[in-house]
């Protein structure tokens, strides 16, 4: 009783904490939210979400608490409840951590920014609906909870809105977003009218539940986690700011459709054939993705592909039925990959806004910290033995391995992997060693205890958390425990080797003449050929059909040939060839009519 | 017969000769047309009631819809030829005849 009391009050006050920055202004003039007082509310936020969670690691509890009632007809009711279990209680104080962090990194990077209040306002009304969404019991809270990150998503890419290629993103953003939420609104449909209620619960035959909630639901997880055939948004989203790019298209935001996925557990769990699919997507966007991330040169571009294909691989987990090791990698990859993309934002403002690897070099002398705690980050990526990433990908990749599985989605999860080695080894080789290729004159400053605290605080989590959370929870699927050292040691391997080609590659490009364009250079250069392709095709295939259809079917076939114009077209035809044979005797006609009609009363009346 | 026979069997016979020597107008012969029409139109309504065979009831019905139809048509044919004629007199009608 006291248990749940404890959990359901500290993680209401934690919500409340959150929010509160962004109504205080409201009641009075003289309290005002500043960047430092936001960065002091979430860290509050964060220690009181602690409790929750060493109450959660000690006895196993959780709870559902309702708050109201939406009573729309009998049958039907909408309550507005939390459900504070394992994923939502372990979730919010990584989040926190990881927001407090990005906040205090933004307090620097953001600075020299005249709306910079409004941009934490935003940030916090993000942070509000990811909490929503992950404390959600059923798909009507969710639901909002996914709208509002959607929608804050669009207003934080576009806040340079000036700029043509920021608003492009933000559209494209929502647009591939929206095509996610026909699948919720699908399946929430069908979990309205077949169970009557809009919470996840098992099917209640032993049986599976049907494929088609479960289509709608992997449709939302593709639109939202930039799967393989909707994902262009993602490295789109670069444009916005880069504590946008660590929190939302890192950590949090794009992790909400494997969370939805999860969440649907449930459902999810008997039906294969959701399951394999939920498999070769997550296996073909890892692969797309990684393979798309070897030619790039932005920086963050190369970091936004590194999430989408480690989305690939939380994807590849649920196809794998082990909801929990996908909540596990969702919690360590929010770690090193915030901190990645805050030591990338360290390292733009410090190359004057140059984002170009090809531009950088030899920054270890510049900005030790930042490049060590880059350095951690890159290793806990690629899934380096004990750091943070090692504690998720390594049980993905072995269950992978011993489980009844696709040989096709085991061997392109594995050329993912290699090829995170790859690109992740180049990125931090051509950025941090090798000669100088940056302009002599840069303003390279990180003496600001706002990106050290910030960024050493993530390091310590990329490399303590994975450790952590796997020794306090408690796996609900036995693991694998026993197989051959060679399927054992496969990611290690498969690392290693994509560590050495790129070490390889890198000595042999240092002594080209020219740029070599291959086949597949040109397929990872121009990320599959996918972009132009889809964006030009599809727009132009519905505009023109849709043009078809409304003026030339319906205006001018419908509603004139076959109707009016038609007949009337018909007729004159006849009407003009028989027009000359007409002799126009009336009296004659009318003549015989009146003769008719005399004969007729002659005849038929009694007389 | 009964007078309610003689009253639309007269009403059509009149309607009918009005047509055919009526001929200096084209309203007039509408006119006639239409009274035709509702000639047939109350001899319609009577015969269900008086056969007993009510499902021809809606025959009248029928009928009126088409009515209403021609009587449109003509007065648009009215309408153009006036338009072009400048009247409605009938012998105007051949008069662009080629």
């Amino acid at each position: 009783m006291g248990t749940a009391l404890i959990l359901n009050t500290s993680t209401l006050l934690t919500l409340i904490i959150i929010t509160s920055p962004l109504f205080t202004p409201l009641l009075s003039n003289t309290l005002t939210a500043s960047p430092t007082h936001i960065v002091r509310t979430i860290k509050m936020a964060f220690m009181l979400s602690l409790l929750p969670m060493a109450l959660f690691t000690y006895s196993g509890a959780d709870t559902v608490t309702l708050c109201w009632e939406w009573k729309l007809i009998t049958n039907f009711k909408i309550p507005l409840d939390f459900k504070i279990d394992q994923y939502s209680i372990m979730f919010s104080p990584i989040a926190l951590y990881v927001t407090w962090s990005i906040l205090q990194f933004a307090t620097w990077y953001m600075a020299s920014e005249p709306h910079i209040t409004k941009f934490f306002h935003y940030l916090l009304m993000f942070l509000t609906a990811m909490m929503i969404l992950t404390t959600a019991n059923n798909m009507f809270l969710l639901f909002i909870g996914w709208e509002g990150v959607g929608i804050m998503s669009f207003l934080l890419i576009g806040w340079w809105f000036g700029r043509a290629e920021a608003n492009t993103a933000a559209l494209q953003a929502v647009l591939y977003n929206r095509i996610g939420d026909i699948g919720l609104i699908l399946s929430m449909a069908w979990l309205a009218t077949t169970t009557s209620t809009w919470q996840i619960l098992p099917p209640t035959e032993p049986g599976t539940t049907p494929t088609l909630p479960l289509l709608g639901l992997i449709l939302a997880a593709t639109g939202k986690s930039a799967q393989f055939s909707l994902h262009p948004w993602l490295p789109a989203a670069m444009e916005g700011p880069t504590p946008v790019s660590a929190l939302l298209h890192s950590s949090t935001m794009v992790v909400a459709g494997i969370f939805l996925l999860i969440r649907s557990h449930p459902m999810l769990t008997n039906n294969q054939t959701a399951l394999t699919l939920c498999l070769c997507l997550g296996a073909l966007s890892s692969l797309f993705a990684a393979t798309c991330a070897l030619t790039q040169n932005d920086i963050k571009k190369i970091i936004a592909f590194s999430t989408s294909s480690q989305l690939g691989l939380m994807m590849v987990t649920i196809g794998l039925n082990l909801p929990q090791l996908a909540f596990l990698h969702i919690s360590t990859h929010a770690f090193f990959k915030a901190m990645l993309f805050l030591c990338s934002g360290s390292i733009i403002h410090s190359m004057n806004g140059e984002q170009d690897i090809r531009k950088m070099g030899n920054l270890q002398t510049a900005l030790p910290t930042t490049t060590s705690c880059m350095t951690i980050g890159n290793l806990a990526l690629m899934g380096t033995p004990f750091l943070a990433g090692f504690y998720s990908k390594d049980p993905i990749i072995e269950s992978l391995n011993t489980s009844y599985l696709n040989a096709w989605a085991l061997s392109l999860t594995l050329l993912a992997t290699m090829f995170t080695a790859t690109y992740t080894t180049r990125m931090t080789l051509m950025v941090q060693t090798g000669p100088t290729r940056v302009s002599p004159v840069n303003p390279t400053n990180e003496n600001d205890p706002a990106i050290i605290n910030s960024i050493t605080r993530l390091a310590a989590g990329s490399m303590l958390a994975g450790l952590l959370i796997s020794s306090f929870t408690l796996p609900i699927k036995t693991p694998p425990m026993t197989m051959p050292l060679t399927t054992k040691t496969t990611a290690i391997i498969v690392s290693i080797l994509g560590l050495i080609l790129a070490l390889e590659l890198l000595n042999i490009s240092n002594t080209l003449t020219k740029p070599k364009q291959t086949p597949w250079a040109n397929f990872s250069m121009t990320l599959g050929y996918f972009n132009p392709l889809t964006h030009r095709i599809s727009s132009s295939l519905s505009l023109g059909n849709s043009q078809k259809l409304a003026l030339s079917l319906v205006d001018l076939s419908w509603y004139k040939k076959i109707g009016p114009e038609g007949i009337a077209s018909l007729q004159q035809t006849i009407t003009k060839s028989s027009t000359s044979m007409h002799t126009g005797l009336i009296k004659a006609y009318l003549g015989t009519f009146a003769l008719s009609t005399i004969i007729l009363i002659l005849t038929t009346t009694h007389l | 017969m009964s007078y309610l026979h003689l009253s639309f069997y007269a009403a059509f016979t009149l309607s009918s000769l009005g047509l055919a020597f009526h001929r200096t107008h084209l309203i007039s012969a509408l006119l006639c047309l239409e009274s035709m029409i509702l000639s047939i139109y109350v001899a319609l309504t009577m015969w269900p009631i008086q056969m007993q065979a009510s499902s021809s009831t809606i025959l009248p019905i029928l009928i009126l819809t088409f009515s209403a139809c021609e009587a449109g048509t003509g007065l648009a044919l009215l309408v153009a030829s006036t338009r072009t004629h400048g009247s409605d007199h009938l012998h105007n009608f051949n008069l662009l005849q080629c």
